[in-house]
Order: C-alpha cells, then structure tokens, then sequence
C-alpha cells in the first residue's frame, strides 16, 4: 500500500466513522424521543354549555385550564399553567387577574404579565362544539385572547 | 495433597511471605498499593492540606451505592406505588427509615463535600500544571453529583419532589432552540409524570452511577498521575515557587518521534521524551517521605470511619422528609427546587433566561476553563490574592443565594424572614 491509498482509505474510513457516530447519535434521540403519551390527552372533552356559570371562571384542576363564559361573547378557555416555571394560577375575583404561587407573577385577566418574573401571557386553547353537543377543549391549538366560541 | 492450600493459592496468587518474591508479590498484587504510590510525602497526609475531602466525597458515594441498592429491592418505579413502597421503608420494611435517612443524608453530605472539596483545590491552587486536565474531570465529577441528586428526588413522588422537578426541569426548558425538546426528552411526556418517574430512576440507578465511577477511576488515576498530591501550599517558598510548578509536562516540544535508544529499559510506545511528568523528588525531601502502607492507609481508613459514622448517627436522629403524594393539580406555595438549586432558581425568579440558562452556563464553562486561564504559575496564596478573592465571591455568592432561595422565601416567594410565620399559607 502506497501513501496515498492508504490517505485515502483513512480519510474514508474516518468519514465512516464520524458518519455512523452522527446516525447512532440521530438514533438516540429518536428512541428517546417518546412515540406514545401516557398522560391526559391534549384534547378532551369538558362537558356541555349549559354546566358553565356566567361570571368568574371555573376552575377546572385535571385539566389546568379555566373556562370562562359570558353572555354577550361566548366560551373562551385560559391555561392554568403559570409561563414561568408551571406551577398552577389561581383567578383572584377580588381584582380580576391570576395569581402564581410560586414566583408571584400575576396576570390580567387577558392573560397577560403585569407583574413578577413570567415571561409569555397565560395561553389561551381553541374550544370547539363536538358532534354530541359537549364543548371539547385542544391544548395543542393555542389561540389568541381575543378567541371566541359563542354557544 | 491440601486442598485448603490449594483453594487459598488459587484465590491469593502469592508466594509466601517467607520468601522474597512473595513479599514483593504483596506489594505488587494488591490493588491499593497500586492506586497509592509506595511512598508519600509526609506532608501530604497532613490534615490541613486536603481536609481529605476527595475522599470523604468518595465515601459518601460508597455509602449512596450501598444503601441505595438496599432500597432497590423495595421500590418501583411506577404512581403510586413509588409513593406507597416510601410508605413502606417508613412504617413495615425493617430499618427501612434508617436506610432510606443515611441515602438521604450522605446525598446531601456530598454535594457540600464536592463543593467544598472543589473550593480546597482552588485555594491551594491544584489545578495549576500538571494537574489542569484532572480539575475539568473533577468539575464533571461535580455536575455528576449535582444530576445524581437531582434524578434522585423525584423517586419518593410525593409533593415535594413532584413540584421540585417540574419547576427544575421548566428551568432547563429556557435554554434556546434545544430547551423545550431537552425537558421532553428527559420527561418522556409534556410534564411531570410517569414516564419522567421510569426515566429519572434510569439514570438514577443505572447511567449516571455508572458514569460516575468510571470518571471517579480516572479521577484517582491522575492524581497519582500527575505526581501524587500537591505540595501543602505552606510548602511553596517564594523564590522557588515558580520552579515548582513548571517541572511538569514537557512544555515545549511536545511530543517529538525518537527510537528507542539502547540505554533505555522500556519505552512508552517510542514517541514520549523529555522530562517525566511528575514532580522530581530531591534527595532532602525523600527523607520526609512515608510508607502509603500504613501511614497513608490508615489516615483514609478513619476518615471512612468517621464519615460512616457520622452519617449513621445523623440518620439515627433525622428523619427524610415525605410529604403528601404528588399531587399535579394542587401547587403547594412556594414551589422550591432541591436546595442546591434554590441559588438557581433565586436567579430565574428575577429573568428566567439571564438566571437560568445564560449565567449557569457560564458559569460552568468559567469552571472547566480556570486551568487553562490563569496565567499565574505560581500556586502560593500570597501571590494570587485576587484570584483567591474571586472564587470565594463566586463561593459566597452561591451559599447567600441557596440561604435566602431556602430560608427567606415564603408564599409568592416574597421575601420573609425564617422566624415570621404565616399564617393561612399551605
Ligand atoms: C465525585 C466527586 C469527587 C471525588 C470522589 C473526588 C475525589 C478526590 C480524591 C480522593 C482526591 C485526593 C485528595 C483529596 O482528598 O483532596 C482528589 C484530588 C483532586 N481533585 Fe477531586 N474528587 C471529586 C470532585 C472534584 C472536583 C469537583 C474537582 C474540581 C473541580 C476536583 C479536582 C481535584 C484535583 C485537581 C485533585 C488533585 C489535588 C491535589 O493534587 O492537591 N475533584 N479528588
Ligand atoms: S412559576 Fe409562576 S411565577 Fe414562577
């Protein structure tokens, strides 16, 4: 074997080496990266309108969200889970706005900072009318404060 | 025909001692003697040099492997039973509390022990040449321990610990672009659940323990590497210091090709010359060396002892503490991390990013790079105060920090004195 194949006979073979450990990296990632969810689905069902007071949000805590009705505009549905750090608001009626146990951040009740260290506005998820006349909540679809379901 | 000799010699492969080659064999053969150089400096076993706080952190860890596979055979990784099986090492398995308070405790004993160990090398100025390469191994033998502990308190799965992971693990969710996939990959799940349960006991009981000891064999290995032991700084005179610590690693020419000469008895693959890494012992200084069997031998075997002892003792009359079982929709206030991260999350209650990901990360980085950028060659405490002075703000910083992250923070993580009780907080 001269010099030069033997150059280039390491040079593939180090390409081969670093390849196969990119792919093998690639693959751990991907295995540890979990297929399936054993934990409460994203989107599920929360009952009819007719459960839902007008006035202060109801609290639902499985779920983490509140759900807010009003005559005039409708459903809307706010993530209970704090922007900072996920610990769980609570909605305060005496001033209108969640508060965080945690860190103290306090939300208005559009959801957004007015106070303490959360970065992002609380989230607001898409509610939609199923088929069976039950409202049904999707924690994947964010949408914005302004979001609507009139029943 | 014996067979007791002969099952002895096959277990103990050594001529007997009455003979020469059987008390070279002794030496030769047994594994302490060969982590230890024969002889130390007198010195070097001094108290006050080390504290021997290596190897209390390395018994502590003997002490965690030992009582945390006792627990192995009581718990599951699964809600609720993990909660249950705690409930359980409390009330029904025999000294079922005491195993789980020494786990508990000698977890806690060794992140400060790391800690303060870490702090001793800095001050006597250990890292320095030819020992830079064995203090970034030591920092990862750091952040081994500070993850062991961490994936450990999720295990009991009661209030506490379900709360502490899931604002640590929303800590690490702020670092840029790979922050939120990291969380996900670490919970196996979009929150604290059971998924994150199987996977922290994983590489609680199996990746991270593993990882540790094979870091903590290359850790002792370079020790003895790189020449033993500093020397006590109280050693270093002023005008020889710097001589000191330039015999080390052949500075310049590094590594040059040479065959093997004829003089040479051995070789080291036939590419390394030069100097011998280690620091040269002069003829006045080998009078003040010691045997390692007994002298260094026994130093180390009381400290195990005490260290033992005093672990036992502590959890004689400590219980670890279990709260409710975890429970997602109920935030108790405040919500703490594990107390070694209260200085994190102290941080990330005022910026999330800056506190958590930017100054961390920094932070460790500035650590693994102290070796390599401090241009003081000198090790003597005289010549590098303010190199001293900044690592112990960076030191005190820390401990002020986890003090009022544990002690002064109250519901809403206001700040409240330890002593001021509320009343109607959780
Ligand atoms: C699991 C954690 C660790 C264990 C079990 C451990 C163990 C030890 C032991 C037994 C020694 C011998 C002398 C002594 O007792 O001080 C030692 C020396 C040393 N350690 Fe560690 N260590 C750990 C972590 C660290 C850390 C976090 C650092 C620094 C970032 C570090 C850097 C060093 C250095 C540079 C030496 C040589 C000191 C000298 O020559 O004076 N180690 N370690
Ligand atoms: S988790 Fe809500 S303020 Fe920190």
């Amino acid at each position: 074997m001269n010099r030069r194949t033997f150059l280039n006979w390491g040079t593939a073979g180090i390409a081969a080496l670093c390849a196969g450990v990119a792919v093998s990296l690639a693959a751990v990632v991907r295995f540890l990266t979990p297929s399936v969810f054993y934990e409460p689905p994203q989107m599920f069902k929360i009952g009819n309108a007719a459960d839902f007071s007008f006035g202060p949000p109801t609290f639902l805590a499985e779920e983490k969200i509140f759900v807010f009705r009003d005559r005039e505009k409708g459903f809307a549905i706010a993530s209970a889970v704090c922007t900072h750090l996920g610990c769980t608001v609570g909605y305060f009626q005496t001033d209108g706005r969640f508060h965080c146990p945690c860190h103290g951040s306090v939300f208005g009740a559009d959801g957004k900072v007015e106070h303490g260290p959360a970065p992002r506005p609380l989230e607001w998820f898409e509610v939609t009318l199923a088929r069976d006349g039950q409202l049904s909540v999707d924690k994947d679809r964010v949408v914005p404060a302004a979001y609507r379901l009139m029943v | 025909m014996n067979p007791i000799r002969d099952a002895w010699q096959s277990i103990f492969r050594r001529d007997p001692l009455s003979t020469d080659k059987g008390k070279s064999e002794l030496v030769f053969l047994n594994v302490w003697l060969h982590i230890h150089p024969a002889k130390v400096k007198k010195e070097n076993l001094k108290v006050k040099h080390t504290f021997y706080l290596g190897f209390i952190t390395f018994y502590l860890f003997l002490i965690l492997v030992t009582t945390g596979v006792a627990l192995m055979f009581y718990y599951r990784p699964h809600p609720p039973q993990a909660y249950q099986d705690m409930k359980d090492l409390e009330y029904v398995v025999y000294l079922g509390t005491f195993l789980r308070n020494m786990h508990r405790w000698a977890a806690h004993g060794m992140v400060i022990c790391v800690f303060l160990h870490m702090c001793r090398v800095f001050y006597t100025g250990s890292y320095k040449r030819p020992r830079q390469f064995n203090w970034v191994i030591g920092v990862f033998l750091f952040l081994l321990t500070l993850g062991l502990s961490f994936t450990g308190y999720l295990l009991p799965w009661d209030q506490l610990a379900f709360w502490a992971i899931t604002v640590g693990t929303n800590i690490g969710s702020y670092a840029p672009l790979v922050g939120g996939r990291i969380r996900e990959l670490l919970l196996g799940g979009h929150s604290v659940g059971e998924s994150a349960l199987l996977r922290f006991y994983v590489l609680h009981v199996a990746v991270l323990p593993s990882v540790m000891i094979l870091l903590t064999m290359v850790h002792f290995w370079r020790v003895r590497k790189d020449g033993g032991l500093s020397r006590p700084v109280w050693k270093l005179k002023a005008e020889s210091a710097a001589k000191v610590v330039t015999i080390g690693a052949p500075a310049e020419p590094a590594f040059r090709v040479v065959p093997a000469s004829k003089d040479k008895t051995y070789g080291l693959m036939e590419v390394v010359t030069g100097k011998p890494i280690f620091e040269t012992v002069s003829a006045e200084e080998e009078e003040d060396t010691v045997f390692s069997y007994p002298y260094a031998f026994f130093r180390e075997a009381i400290a195990l002892v005490a260290t033992v002892i005093s672990v036992m003792a502590v959890s004689l009359f400590w219980n670890a503490p279990l709260e409710e079982m975890a429970n997602p929709v109920k935030t108790p206030n405040p919500a703490k991390a594990p107390w070694y991260f209260l200085g994190l999350q102290e941080l990330v209650s005022h910026s999330a990013l800056l506190g958590g990901v930017v100054v961390p990360a920094l932070a460790v980085l500035a650590l693994v790079a102290i070796p390599y950028l401090d241009p003081n060659p000198s090790r003597r405490p005289a010549d590098r105060k303010w190199a001293i002075r900044a690592f112990a703000a960076f030191a005190i910083v820390n401990v002020v920090l986890i003090i009022i992250g544990t002690l002064f923070r109250g519901p809403g993580w206001a700040l409240v004195p330890p002593w001021v009780h509320i009343s109607g907080a959780e």
